[in-house]
């Protein structure tokens, strides 16, 4: 487990150096994942209009396209996570 | 090194140092006393007003920069802690809690903040980065409530160890610090 090579580097490696302490760690979850569902429960929280001046925040689309002999197609918006491979 | 030392002791050169022996020679017969002194200073000895600056940012507003602020009192994961100028450097991680930012002469301002790092630098600047602070009396106590109730129940219900139990956790702690900011409790 002490040496790992640069190229098919297990993704456990570099978390099992240390035993992981925190609750959301033993889940599974990285930090930015925990202090972004923090920041989403704070959002909830919240009167209007704050509110909705927050939830901005939380909205994110994602535009897809394919790649063919170097050239970009065209980008197509990507509605669901699984329609995302085209 | 303590100030107030004997001057009769010879000068220690600081650590890392490789003088020749003529060099330490020499320094034997300068006066020790003022060298002993400034060492003792964590800093050059400016005139400063006793005022720090703060940077206060979220990925989406810059709320704070280079202002000029008495004091903070910054919600550290290990425990709450207040910088004031001249603050030993200390990078901390922030639990969910309020961040109260005194201004000269003036009421605290309070920020509830979702989480986040603050870094005190050696030359009395403060940089705090949050994904999210919101102003208290932006906080609904109703939905919090709400919002914990709900919480406790997905967590008895998720699998334990699971990430939705996890993220139940997270909903417990950050609505129970939401309410204590605004004086609810809820247990």
């Amino acid at each position: 487990r002490a040496s790992s090579t640069v190229q098919g580097r297990e993704r456990q490696s570099s978390v099992a150096m240390t035993t992981p302490t925190t609750f959301w760690r033993l889940a599974g979850m990285s930090y930015v994942q925990f202090v972004t569902r923090a920041s989403s429960t704070v959002r909830a929280g919240l009167k209007e209009p704050a509110k909705s001046k927050a939830m901005a925040q939380e909205s994110f689309s994602y535009n897809a396209s394919k790649w063919s002999a170097g050239e970009q197609g065209d980008k197509v918006a990507v509605t669901a996570l699984g329609k995302a491979g085209l | 090194a303590v100030a107030g030392l004997s001057p009769l002791l010879p000068p220690v050169p600081p650590l890392g140092s490789h003088q020749p022996p003529t060099m330490l020679a020499l320094r034997r017969t300068l006066p020790t006393v003022s060298r002993r002194v400034s060492r003792c200073m964590s800093s050059a000895a400016e005139a400063s007003d006793g005022s720090m600056t703060l940077n206060f940012n979220l990925p989406h507003e810059t709320i704070y920069s280079e202002a000029k602020v008495s004091q903070v009192i910054v919600p550290g994961a290990a425990g709450e802690y207040g910088i004031t100028a001249d603050h030993v450097p200390i990078v901390a991680q922030l639990k969910p809690g309020v961040l109260q930012i005194m201004h000269e002469g003036a009421e605290a301002e309070k920020y509830f903040v979702a989480g986040g790092f603050s870094l005190t630098h050696e030359n009395s600047v403060t940089d705090i980065s949050c994904p999210e602070a919101v102003k208290l009396d932006d906080i609904d106590s109703a939905a919090v409530t709400s919002n914990y109730e709900a919480a406790k129940s997905a967590f008895s219900s998720a699998e334990a160890g699971s990430v939705a139990a996890a993220e139940a956790q997270i909903d417990i702690e950050v609505n129970r610090a939401m309410g204590a900011a605004i004086g609810l409790s809820l247990n």
